[in-house]
Parts: C-alpha cells; sequence; structure tokens
C-alpha cells in the first residue's frame, strides 16, 4: 500500500537553477509535490560546469552527481521561455500549478512578463516565492551572490576560524543549503497560509539577507552590549574561549574547557575528534576515560576556572591521550561513560562508517539512467504518516517534456514536433539526445 | 494603521506548544515571528538555556541572557514540572488545545511520563508533534551526548573547513561558531512540521516527527557528499573558500583596511570577464597588463590565471578598503563580496531598505533593543516580532488561569508545590 504524501496534488513550477533553488524544491519533491523544473541547455546551470561527473563518464548535461542528487523528486520541461510561445506555454503551466519558484537576481521574472502581477492574472492564488541574492527591495537588490558571497557580506564567514589569522569561513556553500531550505520552508508557509485563507502572495527571500539572523546573539551583544566581533580572541578556533584573551561568551554555547578538536591515531588528515565537557562532573568522567594519568587529577584543572587559566596545557594533553587511539574507538569510549564525544567526519567516513547514519538509511541507492546505482542522501527527519522520500531520480534534461507538453497541458504530438522544430523546446541547432527522439515519433 | 500592521502572520492561530532546550528554540521563534502562538513550556525556576552568555550589561540572570531573549522572540511563556502528576494532568489539557508540539528531551522520557504521542493522540487526532533531537528515535548512538560543536565534527561541516596548509601550518579542521549546527536543526525541523501542517489542511489528521540534528547537519555540507559518492574523492580544507578534492585558486584576498574581501575570479576568466576586470582594476588605476590583446586568447588567459588571480586582482583589492571594493565590483556586476563582522550590518543601507533591523520594547526594562528581522519578507502576511522573550513563567496567569479556567489560590498552590 503506498503511504499518502503530505503534498498530494501540489504542482510547483521551478524555474531555479545552480544550487540553492534546486536544493529548495527537492524537499517539496519529496513531500509529494509534482515539482516541474523549466530549464533550457544554451543557459544551463547546475548541470554544467560538473566537477562530480564519475571519472569513467563523459560529462554532459545529464552525468553530473551532484545535480542528481541535488535534483532527485522532479520532473524536466524543456523549454525556451525567451521566446514568445515557450512563455504561453510557461502560462499555461502557471495556470495548473500551485507555486511558482525561481532563483534569479531580482528582475528578471519581471522581464519575461512573469512578476507577481502577471502571475496572479493567470493564477490568482498562486504562492511565488523568489529566492534571489539581496532580494527584491532594497538600494543593493541588482547586486548578485553564490553562496561564498553571501556568507562574507552578511557576517557568517567572519565567524569561522582561529584569531590573527584571516577568516576561515565555510568550506562549501552553506547559504546555498540554508538558503534552499528557506526558499523550501517559505513555500510551505506560504502554501499553509493558502489552504488557510485562499490568498496566495509573493514571498521575496533575500540570501544574503537570509544570512543575518544567523548571528543573533553575536549581534545582540553589539545592539545592547555596544560588543563588536572584531576583538582579541574573536572566532576562537573550536574553543569556547581563546587562552589569554578577555573572558567573554563567544556564541557557541556555554565557556567551557575542554571544548576543542583533538588529533587521533593514526594522524590521517581527518583523523580527529571533538571533545567537549559541560561541568566539572563530566570533565572527572573524562578523567577516569583517559585512566586518571596523573597530570589530570591536578587539582588546577579541577574547576572551569582552572581549566580556563591552564587550557593550552589541558589541551596538549587530551591530544597526547587521543593520539593513542582512532576516533570512533575514543568516541565510543567516551560516550559509554557520558562525555561528550564524536569524531570529524569526512564524506567518506559518514557514507560508509557511521554507524547512525546507516541504521537510520541517510544513504538509500536509486537508480539513474546514465549514473547507474548510487546512494542519494535521504531526508533527515521520519513523518509517521507522510514520510518523506526519495522516489524519481534526477531527470535527464527535457525528459518530461512530452508527458508535461502532452499529458498536462493538452498539446497535441504534432505540436510537440512543431515546438522542437521551432526551437521552443530544444534549440534547434543542437544536437538532440535518443530519448528525445524517442518521444516525438 | 497600515496594510502590513493589519495583516496576520501566515501562521496566525496556530498554536506551536513548545518543550525545548538549546536544541530547538530556534523553530520556536521560526514559528512565533510568522505568527503562530507558540507556548513555552519551562522547568519551574526556568529553562537553563536562560544561562547561556553573553548578559545584559554582562550581569548574569536568567532574564538577562542575549541568547535567550534571541532565540524566544514571538513566545508566551509558562513554567510546568512535567515530573509531578498535577504538572502532567495540565499538560494534557494544554495538549488539547495546541496544533503542534515541539520537544527535544531524551528519546524515551516523555514515553516514561506517559506523555509520548501514543498518548497524546487519543486526544487529539490532529496533533502534529515533533521530537528534535541529537540522533533520532532510534540507532546505536541514539543515546549519544552531544553539543553543537559535536554536530559540527560528525555531520562533516568541520572536515571541509579550515586553512591551506601555507596559511596555517597543521591547522585544526574548524567549526564555524554561532550554534549553526541548531539553526541547521531547526531549520529542517520547521520544514517537516509545517509540510505535515499543509497535509491536515486537506487530511485533517496530525502525525508524529522524528528529526535527527545529526542527519541535518550531515546533509548540509553542499558536494561533499556527491564527490565522494561518484568519484570516490574526499575533499580538502581551504582558506576562505570551498573544500576541493585538489587546490583550487584562492578567492579571499585582504584589503586596504587589514579586512578581506571574497572575489570569485576563477572559472570565470573569459576574454569578455577579462575586459570588464580591466575596467573595475582601471578604477584605481590598477588594470596592469589585462588590456593586452593577447587575452583575447583564452589559452593565453588559462597560462596566465595565476598572475591575473594572485597579482593584479589581489593588489587592487590590497589597495582599496573592503567596502569599497564591494560596491565598486557589484556595481558592476561582479559577485564579490566584503568579509564583513556581523555588527558591520547595522550600517548597510540595503538592510534598512528593507526595514530589516527590529525595535523589540523590554517593558520591564524600560529599554528597547535593536534585533535582527526577517530572513524573507512575506508580502501578504508579514513577519514581526510580536513580543520580547518570555520572563520566566510571565504568562502562568493568562495561561493557566485565564485559558484553562484555573482560580489564581490554585495556581498559588502549583507555585508551592513547585508544579510551575
Amino acid at each position: 500500500m503506498s503511504r499518502p504524501r503530505a503534498l498530494e496534488k501540489i504542482r510547483v513550477v521551478d524555474f531555479s537553477w545552480v544550487r540553492a533553488g534546486p536544493w529548495a524544491t527537492r524537499w517539496l519533491g519529496a513531500f509529494g509535490a509534482e515539482v516541474i523544473k523549466i530549464e533550457w541547455p544554451e543557459n544551463e546551470r547546475g548541470r554544467l560546469p560538473s566537477t562530480t561527473t564519475p571519472q569513467n563518464l563523459e560529462v554532459n548535461l545529464n552525468t553530473s552527481g551532484n545535480f542528481n542528487d541535488t535534483n532527485v523528486n522532479k520532473k524536466s520541461l524543456s523549454l525556451n521561455v525567451r521566446s514568445a510561445k515557450g512563455l504561453e506555454i510557461a502560462k499555461r503551466l502557471i495556470a495548473v500549478s500551485d507555486i511558482v519558484i525561481e532563483n534569479f537576481s531580482s528582475r528578471v521574472l519581471h522581464r519575461w512578463g512573469l512578476g507577481y502581477q502577471e502571475l496572479c492574472k493567470i493564477k490568482p492564488d498562486i504562492v511565488y516565492v523568489s529566492m534571489s541574492g539581496y532580494g527584491h527591495t532594497g538600494r543593493n537588490h541588482h547586486y548578485t551572490s553564490f553562496g561564498p558571497v553571501a556568507q562574507a557580506a552578511s557576517g557568517l564567514t567572519y565567524l569561522s576560524g582561529l584569531p590573527d589569522k584571516p577568516p576561515a569561513g565555510w568550506g562549501w556553500s552553506y547559504m546555498d543549503d540554508t538558503g534552499g531550505m528557506y526558499g523550501a520552508m517559505c513555500a510551505l508557509t506560504g502554501l499553509y497560509h493558502r489552504n488557510m485563507t485562499g490568498q496566495g502572495q509573493h514571498i521575496d527571500l533575500s540570501q544574503m539577507v537570509a544570512s543575518v539572523p544567523l548571528n543573533g546573539p553575536g549581534l545582540l551583544d553589539f545592539t545592547v552590549n555596544g560588543r563588536g566581533s572584531r576583538r582579541p580572541g574573536y572566532p576562537p578556533g573550536n574553543r569556547a574561549h581563546w587562552p589569554g584573551t578577555p573572558l567573554v561568551n563567544n556564541y557557541r554555547g556555554p565557556t567551557v574547557v575542554p571544548h576543542n578538536a583533538y588529533r587521533t591515531h593514526p594522524g590521517e588528515y581527518n583523523d580527529w575528534c571533538v571533545i567537549v565537557c559541560h561541568s566539572d562532573e563530566e570533565w572527572q568522567r573524562l578523567v577516569q576515560v583517559m585512566g586518571a594519568p596523573s597530570w589530570a587529577t591536578s587539582p588546577k584543572f579541577t574547576t572551569v576556572a582552572g581549566r580556563l587559566q591552564h587550557q593550552q596545557e589541558l589541551d596538549e594533553q587530551i591530544e597526547a591521550w587521543s593520539m593513542t587511539l582512532g576516533k570512533y574507538e575514543l568516541t565510543e569510549r567516551c560516550q559509554a561513560a557520558g562525555v561528550r564525544a564524536l569524531p570529524v567526519q569526512s564524506a567518506e567516513d559518514r557514507v560508509e562508517r557511521d554507524p547512525q547514519l546507516r541504521h537510520r538509511e541517510m544513504y538509500l541507492e536509486m537508480e539513474h539512467p546514465a549514473l547507474g546505482r548510487r546512494k542519494v542522501q535521504n531526508a533527515p527527519f521520519k513523518l509517521s504518516k507522510t514520510p518523506a522520500s526519495n522516489h524519481l531520480p534526477s531527470p535527464l534534461i527535457g525528459q518530461h517534456t512530452r508527458e508535461i507538453v502532452e499529458g498536462l497541458l493538452g498539446y497535441s504530438r504534432e505540436d510537440l514536433r512543431a515546438g522542437f522544430a521551432d526551437g521552443t523546446f530544444w534549440p534547434v541547432k543542437r544536437a538532440r539526445f535518443p530519448y528525445m527522439e524517442e518521444m516525438l515519433r | 494603521m497600515s496594510d502590513a500592521q493589519s495583516l496576520s502572520g501566515p501562521l496566525a492561530a496556530l498554536r506551536v506548544l513548545e518543550l525545548a532546550d538549546e536544541k530547538g528554540q530556534f523553530c520556536g521563534k521560526l514559528f512565533g515571528d510568522l505568527g503562530a502562538d507558540v507556548v513555552k513550556i519551562e522547568p519551574p525556576g526556568g529553562e537553563p538555556s536562560r544561562r547561556i552568555g553573553p548578559f545584559l550589561d554582562d550581569i548574569p540572570h536568567p532574564e538577562r541572557s542575549l541568547s535567550f531573549w534571541y532565540y524566544n522572540t514571538s513566545k508566551r511563556g509558562i513554567t510546568l514540572n512535567l515530573e509531578t502528576a498535577d504538572g502532567r494532568r495540565l499538560f494534557l489539557r494544554l495538549a488539547e488545545t495546541a496544533d503542534v508540539i515541539l520537544e527535544t528531551f531524551r528519546p524515551g522520557f516523555l514515553a516514561s511520563l506517559g506523555l509520548d504521542y501514543e498518548a497524546l493522540r487519543k486526544q487529539s487526532s490532529e496533533l502534529i508533534m515533533c521530537a528534535l533531537t541529537p540522533f533520532g528515535q532510534t540507532g546505536p548512538w541514539r543515546d549519544y551526548l552531544s553539543s553543537d560543536l559535536l554536530h559540527m565534527a560528525a555531520g562533516g561541516e568541520m572536515a571541509s573547513s579550515g586553512y591551506d596548509e601555507a596559511d596555517v601550518p597543521n591547522a585544526p579542521p574548524i567549526a564555524p561558531g554561532g550554534g549553526n549546527a541548531w539553526h541547521t536543526a531547526c531549520h529542517f525541523a520547521y520544514m517537516a512540521i509545517v509540510a505535515a501542517l499543509v497535509y491536515r489542511t486537506v487530511a485533517g489528521q496530525g502525525q508524529y516527527i522524528d528529526a535527527a540534528i545529526h542527519e541535518a547537519c550531515a546533509l548540509t555540507t553542499e558536494a561533499a557528499i556527491a564527490n565522494y559518492v561518484y568519484r570516490g574523492e574526499v575533499v580538502r580544507r581551504q582558506t576562505g573558500r570551498h573544500h576541493a578534492a585538489g587546490p583550487t585558486p584562492r578567492t579571499q584576498f585582504r584589503a586596504k583596511d587589514g579586512t578581506y574581501v571574497c572575489a570569485l575570479v576563477a572559472g570565470r576568466l573569459t576574454p569578455k570577464y577579462i575586459g570588464e576586470l580591466a575596467d573595475l582594476l582601471d578604477t584605481n588605476g590598477m588594470a596592469g597588463d589585462l588590456r593586452d590583446p593577447k587575452y583575447q586568447d583564452p589559452a593565453v588567459i588559462a597560462a596566465n590565471t595565476s598572475h591575473i588571480i594572485d597579482d593584479l586582482v589581489a593588489n587592487f583589492i590590497a589597495s582599496l578598503p573592503a567596502e569599497e571594493v564591494y560596491h565598486a565590483a557589484q556595481q558592476r556586476g561582479f559577485t564579490w563580496g566584503a568579509v564583513r563582522a556581523p555588527e558591520a550590518l547595522l550600517n548597510d543601507p540595503h538592510l534598512n531598505d528593507r526595514g530589516f533591523w527590529k525595535e523589540v520594547a523590554h517593558p520591564e526594562l524600560g529599554r528597547s533593543f535593536v534585533y535582527p528581522g526577517e530572513a524573507a519578507i512575506y508580502n501578504g502576511s508579514p513577519w514581526r516580532i510580536s513580543r520580547r522573550a518570555p520572563l520566566i513563567g510571565e504568562h502562568n496567569v493568562e495561561i493557566f488561569c485565564t485559558e484553562l479556567g484555573l482560580s489564581r489560590n490554585e495556581l498559588s498552590v502549583l507555585a508551592e508545590n513547585r508544579v510551575i
């Protein structure tokens, strides 16, 4: 028996590209919405350039691994929206849809004649989520962003690193992930509101602005106490407090020691674990796990004040011990004794070695027509009645064009062929994939 | 009254009971600021996250935690001891009024009190309950202890963030601060709960959600998993830019004022881009040899990538303050940004144009403070901070007496017996 889906019968017109927008609609698809991704190969961004195509495959529009993981649960309509005929088809699609979502810069949809006022004429209760870099209002609305730029301009980059060093920042586009989350959150919230009131609306999400509320306590420290974050000892690496600098809270929970990353055996690139003790009692448990060595039982480490004062020495001693154990063995020993410790995990660690993620079925295999059977990332929540699931691999470009144009919108096979011939559904001079020839028969 | 003031938030009339500590309080804020009636249920004496600094004027006090203030806007607050029979009885009555219950207790705790979803759904089949816990309700790590830093380690954030060896030899992997393991988990939990709410508008049924912080973090490292799954690669950490399987050109440059600029250049170097870059660098007379016709040849560009980035772009940025570089570049269409400290955002006119900063009254102090505002503008149903974080038990009378019908004397007895 198939399970009901939270977004059964909800249709999403998805103009989004690159990463943040597609990461948003991936989740709407996982909840069961029919997500129709509108693409055009001449200015496609997300499938290409690809740095995640398997070594044994040709890099082309259908072989990006990261695209596959980011675009499961969707259908693809290849459509030249910049042509009058293509725009008309997009409008007919919007007329039978619930949500329009895009992550272009701020004026693009408006220029196409698909601004919110126009969308309302086509579908009065449409929920329109724009995911631009800087939003649709404000003097810098025309600025553009990718994750790293949003992170830099919003203050997120600055809170990562060692004191007196350049910012370490985020080693990936955290705000493409998180901006995508907000895109899905906005769409779902707008949909709930529509279902309750009958009213649609335009929700104006900005990737850069969405980053700022993630610095709340630090910002209040400034607006309330006048304390800025350009100060000695900030950011404090992985610690709660950097030795030898004024004692203040650094916005990562309570100020405690130990609170750091430590090398583990055999000392390879990702052989690290983190250990945190939230109380003197937890510290005493760690002392026992370490075998109560004489250095650790010294009174100078008994209190948090002492551990703060002697943090550098403490960290060196802990690391001398942690180097004798593998990171998983260390984790098990600590956790069995009630000590907070977990390994630093690479992607390989998460996929191959993390027993919890395996138990929770975080990476299940799916068959993709070009990429074969591959593990795809699952949802981090289990809904008892309407579980989110990956039910479609990412679409080949234009894979569902016939299904949507004929099946959903009611055009004829002749219309479809004409649209391929005149460049509405595929560039006239561009080689077609075999599945396109198949759909034109 | 303007339209925006007269409109309700998108979650108006929704009641959320929040039984959340530092792990889940941000999720409650997301609901409250969008109009839900969020009732935060704290243990008598207040939730331990009130002990996290910084504090107002650096005076530690459970009513002065700026961290608690920030994460608990737009909520009402009551105290209730679930480990007493009277506390459980009152909770069951409250649960009858709730659309959503969010809880972050260790797995099994509510069940041990007879307050798990199976018990609660018997009195309200439309109830949605979300347990947001470090590892979920099942699995070998279910009962492990955690913290924000621990999740950033096991989730993979740390394995992706850090330094080039040339910048900081032997650097550890770095966990970005600010509580982002909690944020990430709360974003996913919010999403799951609202999806369940949408389903309820159609099907009239509630459900139970088992959400895991570890999984949320493990999902939030962009292409790191794909790099491994499709190519077997394990990415390396690089200063201020993306992890990568092999070294990539740097993107973070020191400006004249000692702060940094994020300038995405590599991968974009076409002859057309070179011309635009020359125009930008020439605003400060620093285009160097970029106007040489040889750069019309992509092969020459490729051979000179290091010269263009590490000499010309780096020297241009070093010649100006970071904010000037940022705006000059963006005005010309370059996707560059100044690496700002968070407090610099208070002076960003763009945020002011969007009405981002909010004055929030703290009437008990006779003062107002500026808070960060909304990630997104809901044009038809505005986001707003409806009130500052609740004081301990601030709404006990309002909720227990006015709403549930207890007398003041009954409330006094409950307080004397540490039920509230």
